[in-house]
C-alpha cells in the first residue's frame, strides 16, 4: 500500500528529472538574462520594483534590436526573501537556465549567499544596492554605492554646511550599518571629533517602538553642540522612526537626520510633512533635472502603468549596470563571462544625473554623490553634490584591517584583496 | 532490548521498503549525477542534487517533529531552533576550515570578525576546527537545549497550547539573539562562503553527491530509530501519554520522563538535519530560527500524515517540491497555495496523505491485515478519537 | 495641512499689517526681497535673510516664514518674487509684503527659491528676534525657545525688555532661561551671574544642564562651586524625571500590546481557538483606515481630522466580517482541537497577507496622523506625544467596554458560561455555536479597531500583523487565558519591564530577556498570571 505510494513518488521524481534534463538541451536563440529579486516575503517591498525595472530595460533593449543580433529574454525567479533560496535560485538560473548574466540581490546577506555560486559557476552578477564595501569579487559588479560614495560625503556635508559637532550613528543591527558606522566613527575621529561626541545605537529589524531611542537622541542633542543623526536604519523600521521624530518635535533645523537607506520608495509610505529638511545621501534622486532622467521616468511610468510610481537610486544602478553589460558584450562580441569581465572594465555609460559612470578595475563604478532634503511631496531636493565623480572604494581606508588592501581585476594583478604592504594577493594576513 | 524487539516486530515491510528506497537513492542520485553524460536524459544536473539533498534534510526534520508531535502529542513550534543550532555548529566548523582563504586572509578569525575589529576568537568558537568536536556539538547543543527546556516545561506540566507557544517564544528569542552581531555568530549575514568539508572542496560535484548520500543515509537511520522507538514498549507509552496523559500518570508512569526522552531524541535528529542542510545550501543565518519556518515544518508533517513514519517524509518532499515549482512558475501565488494547503489538510485530511490512503486501503480490504499494520492503524484511529476527549 | 498653515500664516500676517508700519521703508524692503530672485546659492540667500532681519521690520516675518516653508517663488520672465502657498499646475501668486493676491501663473513659469536646513535655521532665528513682541503667545513662545537654545549676548536687553512685559508664564519661563543663558556668557557682574546660575539650577532641564556644564568648565572660584552643585542637583532631578519618562514609555508600549492582544484574549480565552490570523485582522483594520483616508483625501479633505473616528466602526465591521467567515468556514469544524485551529488559521493568515499584497502592493501605505494626534506636550520634564496618549486612552476605553460587555450583558454572561464549562453551558440551553460565532466576531472586530490605532505609529504594510502576533500571544499567555484583567496587567507590566531593561540592555536584548522571562514564568505558573479556575481549558 504505502509501497505503491512510494513508487508513485519515485515516478514523479523521475519525471521531474527528465523534465529538467530536457530543457537544458533546448536551442539557444535568445540571450537569457536572470533577474534574482524577492517577489514575496519581507524584501518584496523593495525588490519587486527592481524586477520591474529590469523587465523594462530588457524590453527597451529588445526594441533597439536586442544584443548581438539576438533577442534578450528575462528569466525571473522568486527567492522569497529566503537567503539560502537565493543561492539555490542563482544556481538554477546559471546551471538550469543558462543565463548570460544575473541582475539581482538587495540585502548583504543575499549577496553573500550567492557569491560562492557565481564564483563556482563563473557567471556575472550585477548588484545594484548601496552596501558596506569590504568586498571585491571577480564575478560581481557593484553598481550601488560603496561607503565612500555615500556615507563619507554626507558627513562632510553636515560638518561643513551645518557645522555639526556631535553625531548619533543609529542603525539596524546588521552588517551594512555596522561597517558603515565603523568607517564613520574612524573617519570622524580622524577629523577630531571626540569619542564622547559620538553615540552609536543599534536596533533590530522592523523595530517599531522608538520612544526611548528618539528621546535619547533628543537628550544627546541638547548638550549645546550642533547634533546630527546618521541613520542606517533599514526599510520597515524607518516609518515608525520618522513618525516618532515628528511627534517628539525633533525638527530638521535642530537635529537633522541623514539617511542612507531611505529613498523615494520608502517615503511613499509616509506623510512627509513633519520630515521636511531631513536629508538623504544617494547617487540619484528622481528630482534630478536631466533629459535622460525625464525620459527614464516617463518610460517607467508608462511601463508600470501608474502615474504615481517613483524611481529610486537602485533602479538607476540597474540602468547603469545593464547598459554597461550590454556595451561590454558588444565590445567582447560574446556573452562569455571571462570575455565580458575583461571587456567591461573601463566601459563608460551615461547615468541619469547628467554624467557618465565608468566601471573601474575594482568592479565598482564612478558616481556623483548627491545630498537631498526631503520635500513635502515625498521627493528630494538636491542641496549639495560632489563637483566630480567619486570612484567606489572596495576597501575602506579608515578601517585598520583594510586600509592596505586594494582590488584590481585586470591582468596581471587580477586580485580582489591585494595587500600593498606585503605585496601579496590574499588579504591582510596575520594580525 | 528495544532493538532486538524492533528487529522481531517493528521492522514491518513498509518501513523496510522505505529504508531501502532511501538507501537506493543514496547511491542512484550520485551515480546519475556523476557518471552519466550531461546530455543523457537521466542525468541529474548539479543544482538538482543540492536541491534533493536539501529536501532530504527537511524530511529528517519533519520526521523528528513527528516523533514528538505525532507519537507523543507535543506540538513543538520551535523545532526550527534545533535545526538551526545544528546548522550553526556545522557552520562554525566550516568557517574554521576556511583558514587563511578568507578575504582578509586572517588564519584564525572568520571574515565577519575581522570586519568588526574583533581581536581574538571568542571562547565558544574554540574546538570547532576539529570535525569530531563540531560533530559532538551538533548532537550536544540541540540535545542539551531540548533537555533543559523540556526538563522545566514537562515537570511544570506545561502542556498543549501553552507548550506550543513557549517553544515558539524560545525560537523567537534565539532568532533575536542570533541577529545580534555582538553574539559572535555573524549577525544577520550568518555564516557563509564555506570552502571545504573534511578536506574536500565543498563546491565540487563529488562532494555535493557525497553530502546527498550522507543526508539519505541519515534519513534512513532516522527512520530506523523512529521505527525502533515507536514500535517498542516505550513507544506504546509515548502514545499513551499522547492520548491520555493523566491516566498514564495515574497508572504509575512518569509522563514527563517519556516526553523528555522523545523531545531530546527529536531535537538531536533535528540538529543533525540542520548540520547536513548547511553545507548543501552554503549558508546558515538567523532566518532559520524564524517562527514561521517551524510552523511550516508542522505543515509538512500534517500533510504527509502525523503519527506515521513515512508520512512526514512524503509531506516534506511534496510540499517542498511544490514550493520550488511554485516560486519558479507563479511566484505570486505560492503563499495562496501554501495557505490553502494548511486549511485543506486540517479540515479534510486530518490524518494526512498517508493516514488517509491507509484508511481507505483498510476499508477496501478489511479482512487481510498483517498484525503490525493493524497495530499502526489502531494508533491513528485512537488518535483521532482521542482529540475531542482532550478538549474536556 | 500644509496649505492651511500657510493660509493661517497669511492671515496672521495680514492682520499684523494693520499695525503701523513706516511707509517710507516699503520700497526698500521690496528691493531687498527681490534679491531672493537673483541669489545664486544658499549663502547669498542667507545674506538676504540677514539683511531683511536687520531692518527690524515685523512685516517681513510673513515672507520669511513662507521662505522657510519653501513657498517663495520668482517668475522666470521678470524675476519678480511672490509667495505661492498652493500646489498644482496653476498657482495663485501673492505679493510678498502686502499679502495681496497678485494673479496666477503656470508651474513652469516659476522657479522656487531653494532653502536648506541652515537657511531655515537662520530664518527662524531672524523671526525669533522679530516676533518677540508678537500678540500671539505661541509665536512669542517660539521666539523665546529660539533665544533660550541659542543665547545671544546682544539680545540680552531685548530679552529683558520683553520679560518685563510678559504675562504668559510659559513664555516668561523660557525668557528667563534665555536671559540666564545669555548672562552667563556675557561680561556682567558676579552677582548677576550668581542669580543666573540659580535660575538655571531651578529650571533644571537638559538645556540648562548643558549650559551650566559649559559654564562650569571655564568659571572660577565661588561661581564654579555654585555651578557644580547646580549640576549635581539637576542631574539628580533629571534621573528621577527619567524614571517617570521610562514608566510612561512602558505604559505606552503596554497599551499598544494591550490593543493588539485583547482581541486574542477573547478568541483564545473563551473559545480556545489559537487564531494565528489575529495579526492579519489587525492589518485589515489598518488597511481600512488607509482606504478611508484615501477616500477622504480625494473627496472631502475637510473631514481628514475625523478620518480615524470614521474608520473605527468600518474597521470593526471589516475585521468582524472576515472573522465571521473564518469561524463559519473553517474554525467551527475544528472546535476542541486547538492545535489544529493553529494550523488552519496560520494558513488563513498567509492567504490574507498575500491577498492584501496582491491588492495593494507590497509597499507601505501612507496613513497620516490627524492634526490632533500630532506633536507632543510636556509634563514637567516628561515628553508625552499626543498619539501615544490617545492610544493609551483608547486602549483603556476598549478594555472598559469589553469588561462591561462581559460582566453586564447577557451575551457576556453566556460567553463566560461557555468559557467555564462548555458542556454544562450547552446543557443549560446556551447555543454554544452561536456564542462562539459572536465571540469570534467580537475578537476579530476588536483586532480591527486595534489596527486603526496601530496605523498611527507603525507601517501599514502586508507584514503589519506578523510583527504583533507573537507579542500578542506572549501577553495573553503571560496574563492568563480567559481573563481580561490578566491581559491588561500582562500587557502593561511587559511594556514597563521592557522599557526599563532597554536603557541598560539595548532594545534587542531587552526583548530577548522579556521572552526568556515569560518562558520561565510559564514554568512557574503554567496558567499565567491570573489563572482561570475550572476544567475548561485543559487541552
Amino acid at each position: 500500500m504505502t509501497g505503491k505510494l512510494k513508487t508513485l513518488a519515485l515516478a514523479s521524481l523521475a519525471s521531474t528529472i527528465m523534465a529538467t534534463a530536457s530543457f537544458t538541451a533546448s536551442a539557444q536563440e535568445t540571450i537569457k538574462v536572470g533577474v534574482l529579486h524577492s517577489l514575496s516575503g519581507t524584501m518584496a517591498i523593495s525588490e519587486t520594483t527592481l524586477k520591474d525595472a529590469m523587465l523594462m530595460l530588457i524590453e527597451e533593449q529588445n526594441k533597439k534590436g536586442g544584443l548581438l543580433g539576438m533577442q534578450l529574454e528575462a528569466v525571473v525567479v522568486d527567492p522569497a526573501s529566503d537567503w539560502p533560496l537565493f543561492a539555490e535560485k542563482a544556481r538554477e538560473l546559471i546551471e538550469g537556465e543558462g543565463v548570460a548574466s544575473v541582475f539581482g540581490a538587495w540585502t548583504s546577506v543575499s549577496r553573500k549567499s550567492v557569491l560562492p555560486v557565481f564564483e563556482e559557476l563563473n557567471s556575472l552578477l550585477f548588484y545594484p544596492v548601496q552596501y558596506e564595501g569590504e568586498e571585491s569579487q571577480r564575478n560581481v559588479f557593484y553598481t550601488g554605492a560603496a561607503p565612500n560614495q555615500q556615507a563619507i560625503p554626507a558627513v562632510d556635508y553636515l560638518m561643513e554646511n551645518e557645522s555639526v559637532e556631535r553625531w548619533v550613528l543609529a542603525g539596524t543591527d546588521y552588517v551594512y550599518p555596522r561597517t558603515t558606522n565603523k568607517i564613520l566613527e574612524a573617519y570622524l575621529q580622524s577629523k577630531g571629533v571626540a569619542a564622547e561626541d559620538i553615540m552609536i545605537n543599534y536596533t533590530p529589524f522592523g523595530h517599531s517602538d522608538w520612544q526611548t531611542i528618539v528621546a535619547d537622541i533628543s537628550a544627546f542633542g541638547s548638550a549645546g553642540k550642533k547634533t546630527a543623526v546618521v541613520s542606517t536604519i533599514n526599510g520597515d523600521a524607518n516609518v515608525p522612526f520618522y513618525k516618532e521624530l515628528g511627534n517628539q518635535g525633533i525638527k530638521a533645523e535642530d537635529i537633522p537626520v541623514v539617511a542612507f537607506s531611505v529613498g523615494e520608495e520608502e517615503l511613499a509610505g509616509l506623510d512627509t510633512t513633519p520630515l521636511v529638511g531631513h536629508l538623504a545621501a544617494w547617487n540619484y534622486f528622481q528630482s534630478a533635472d536631466t533629459e535622460e532622467n525625464a525620459e527614464f521616468i516617463e518610460k517607467w511610468k508608462a511601463f508600470i502603468g501608474d502615474e504615481n510610481r517613483v524611481t529610486n537610486d537602485p533602479m538607476e544602478a540597474h540602468y547603469i549596470g545593464f547598459n554597461m553589460w550590454v556595451k561590454a558584450v558588444e565590445k567582447a562580441g560574446t556573452t562569455d563571462a571571462d570575455a565580458v569581465i575583461d571587456a567591461i572594465i573601463g566601459v563608460s555609460v551615461p547615468n541619469l544625473t547628467g554624467g557618465f559612470s565608468a566601471m573601474m578595475p575594482n568592479h565598482h563604478i564612478t558616481k556623483p554623490v548627491l545630498i537631498g532634503e526631503i520635500q513635502e511631496d515625498g521627493q528630494f531636493e538636491t542641496v549639495w553634490e560632489t563637483s566630480g565623480l567619486v570612484v567606489g572604494d572596495a576597501w575602506s581606508d579608515y578601517l585598520p584591517d583594510s586600509k592596505d588592501l586594494i582590488s584590481d581585476w585586470r591582468a596581471p594583478m587580477s586580485c580582489g584583496n591585494f595587500n600593498t604592504a606585503t605585496g601579496q594577493c590574499g588579504g591582510k594576513g596575520v594580525n | 532490548m528495544i532493538f532486538t524487539h524492533f528487529l522481531k516486530k517493528g521492522l514491518t515491510w513498509p518501513i523496510t521498503l522505505t529504508i531501502l528506497v532511501i538507501l537506493a537513492s543514496a547511491f542512484a542520485v550520485p551515480f546519475l549525477n556523476l557518471y552519466l553524460d550531461t546530455a543523457h536524459p537521466l542525468h541529474i544536473p548539479n543544482h538538482l542534487v543540492g536541491l534533493y539533498g536539501k529536501y532530504l534534510t527537511y524530511a529528517l526534520l519533519a520526521l523528528a517533529l513527528d516523533l514528538v508531535w505525532g507519537y507523543c502529542g507535543i506540538l513543538s513550534l520551535g523545532h526550527g531552533a534545533f535545526f538551526a543550532l545544528g546548522g550553526y555548529a556545522m557552520g562554525m566548523y566550516l568557517m574554521r576550515q576556511i583558514g587563511p582563504r578568507g578575504v582578509y586572509g586572517d588564519p584564525i578569525l572568520p571574515d565577519f570578525m575581522v570586519f568588526l575589529n574583533w581581536q581574538e576568537l571568542p571562547w565558544f568558537w574554540y574546538g570547532f576546527d576539529n570535525f569530531w568536536f563540531a560533530a559532538l556539538m551538533i548532537v550536544l547543543v540541540p540535545g542539551a537545549l531540548a533537555f533543559v527546556f523540556g526538563w522545566f516545561a514537562f515537570r511544570s506540566r506545561v502542556t498543549g497550547v501553552y507548550l506550543s507557544i513557549i517553544t515558539q517564544a524560545m525560537t523567537y528569542a534565539l532568532l533575536l539573539a542570533f541577529f545580534r552581531n555582538d553574539m559572535g555568530f555573524g549577525g544577520n549575514n550568518g555564516l557563509t562562503d564555506f570552502k571545504d568539508i573534511l578536506g574536500y572542496d565543498i563546491q565540487a560535484s563529488a562532494t555535493r553527491a557525497g553530502l546527498f548520500s550522507a543526508s539519505a543515509i541519515a534519513l534512513a537511520l532516522g527512520v530506523l530509530i523512529t521505527a525502533a522507538i515507536t514500535s517498542s514498549q516505550f513507544g506504546k507509552l509515548m502514545i499513551a501519554v499522547r492520548d491520555a496523559e493523566s491516566r498514564t500518570r495515574f497508572l504509575g508512569y512518569r509522563p514527563e520522563m517519556v516526553k523528555l526522552f522523545a523531545f531530546v531524541v527529536s531535537a538531536i535528529m533535528a540538529g543533525i538535519a540542520g548540520a547536513l542542510y548547511v553545507p548543501q545550501v552554503g549558508i546558515i543565518n538567523p532566518g532559520e530560527f524564524a517562527p514561521a519556518n517551524s510552523i511550516e515544518v508542522v505543515v509538512w508533517t500534517a500533510v504527509g500524515g502525523r503519527g506515521t513514519i513515512i508520512g512526514p517524509i512524503i509531506g516534506a518532499l511534496v510540499v517542498n517540491a511544490g514550493k520550488s515549482w511554485f516560486t519558479g512558475a507563479f511566484p505570486e501565488y505560492w503563499l495562496f497555495a501554501l495557505g490553502g494547503l494548511f486549511i485543506l489538510v486540517t479540515l479534510l485530511l486530518p490524518k494526512g496523505i498517508v493516514g488517509t490512503v491507509r484508511d481507505g486501503w483498510a476499508k477496501l480490504r478489511p479482512a487481510k491485515q498483517p498484525p503490525a499494520q493493524d497495530d499502526q492503524n489502531k494508533t491513528t484511529a485512537s488518535k483521532s478519537g482521542s482529540q475531542p476527549q482532550a478538549a474536556e | 495641512m500644509y496649505r492651511n498653515s500657510i493660509l493661517a500664516l497669511l492671515t496672521v500676517w495680514c492682520l499684523s499689517l494693520f499695525a503701523p508700519v513706516a511707509n517710507a521703508q516699503e520700497p526698500d524692503l521690496q528691493a531687498i526681497i527681490q534679491k531672493l530672485a537673483t541669489s545664486k546659492n544658499f549663502n547669498q540667500t542667507k545674506a538676504v535673510v540677514a539683511e531683511l532681519a536687520a531692518t527690524g521690520d515685523a512685516s517681513v516675518a510673513g515672507v520669511l516664514n513662507a521662505l522657510s516653508e519653501g513657498a517663495v517663488y520668482f517668475r522666470k520672465s521678470d524675476r519678480q518674487v511672490f509667495v505661492v502657498p498652493g500646489r498644482g499646475n496653476t498657482l495663485e501668486l501673492f505679493d510678498p509684503l502686502t499679502g495681496e493676491a497678485a494673479g496666477e501663473a503656470g508651474k513652469r513659469e516659476l522657479t522656487k527659491v531653494r532653502v536648506n536646513n541652515s537657511l531655515r535655521r537662520s530664518i527662524r532665528d531672524a523671526i525669533g528676534g522679530l516676533t518677540l513682541a508678537s500678540e500671539d503667545p505661541t509665536v512669542r513662545l517660539n521666539a523665546a525657545n529660539t533665544l533660550a537654545a541659542n543665547p545671544d549676548v546682544d539680545a540680552l536687553p531685548a530679552i529683558e525688555a520683553a520679560l518685563e512685559k510678559e504675562t504668559d508664564e510659559a513664555v516668561a519661563m523660557r525668557l528667563r532661561q534665555a536671559q540666564a543663558a545669555a548672562t552667563l556668557i556675557s561680561d556682567r557682574t558676579l552677582e548677576e551671574k550668581t542669580t543666573a546660575v540659580t535660575v538655571m539650577t531651578s529650571l533644571g532641564n537638559r538645556e540648562a544642564l548643558a549650559f551650566l556644564t559649559r559654564f562650569e568648565a571655564q568659571a572660577e572660584g565661588e561661581l564654579k562651586t555654585l555651578a557644580a552643585s547646580g549640576i549635581t542637583k539637576i542631574e539628580k532631578s533629571l534621573k528621577l524625571w527619567g524614571m517617570g519618562q521610562n514608566i510612561w514609555y512602558g505604559v505606552s508600549l503596554g497599551s499598544v500590546l494591550l490593543l493588539a492582544a485583547i482581541g486574542l484574549a477573547i478568541t483564545f480565552g473563551v473559545m480556545g481557538v489559537i487564531n494565528m490570523a489575529h495579526g492579519e485582522m489587525v492589518m485589515l483594520g489598518a488597511y481600512t483606515t488607509y482606504l478611508v483616508q484615501e477616500i477622504i483625501r480625494n473627496a472631502m479633505p475637510e473631514l481628514m481630522d475625523w478620518s480615524l473616528l470614521i474608520a473605527l466602526p468600518l474597521a470593526f465591521m471589516v475585521s468582524a466580517l472576515v472573522g465571521l467567515v473564518l469561524e463559519r468556514g473553517v474554525i467551527r469544524f475544528l472546535y476542541g482541537r486547538p492545535l489544529e485551529t493553529l494550523l488552519a488559521t496560520w494558513g488563513v493568515s498567509l492567504i490574507l497577507q498575500q491577498a492584501v499584497r496582491t491588492l495593494f502592493g507590497p509597499s507601505n501605505q501612507e496613513v497620516s496622523n490627524p492634526s490632533w494626534m500630532s506633536g507632543a506636550f510636556e509634563v514637567g520634564l516628561i515628553t508625552i506625544t499626543w498619539n501615544r496618549l490617545y492610544i493609551l486612552i483608547f486602549a483603556l476605553c476598549v478594555f472598559a467596554i469589553l469588561l462591561w460587555a462581559f460582566n453586564k450583558t447577557s451575551l457576556g454572561l453566556q460567553m463566560r458560561a461557555v468559557t467555564q464549562n462548555r458542556r454544562m453551558a450547552s446543557a443549560m440551553g446556551i447555543r454554544t455555536p452561536w456564542v462562539d460565532a459572536l465571540t469570534f466576531m467580537l475578537g476579530s472586530g476588536i483586532a480591527g479597531i486595534a489596527g486603526v490605532a496601530l496605523s498611527q505609529i507603525d507601517n501599514v504594510s502586508p507584514n503589519l500583523g506578523q510583527s504583533y502576533i507573537i507579542d500578542s500571544f506572549m501577553v495573553v499567555v503571560f496574563g492568563g487565558v480567559g481573563n481580561l484583567w490578566g491581559t491588561l496587567v500582562g500587557a502593561l507590566s511587559l511594556g514597563v519591564f521592557n522599557k526599563f531593561l532597554e536603557p541598560y540592555a539595548g532594545a534587542v536584548l531587552a526583548k530577548i530577556l522579556v521572552l526568556v522571562f515569560i518562558i520561565l514564568f510559564i514554568q512557574k505558573k503554567p496558567r499565567g498570571l491570573f489563572a482561570l479556575k475550572g476544567r475548561a481549558i485543559e487541552t
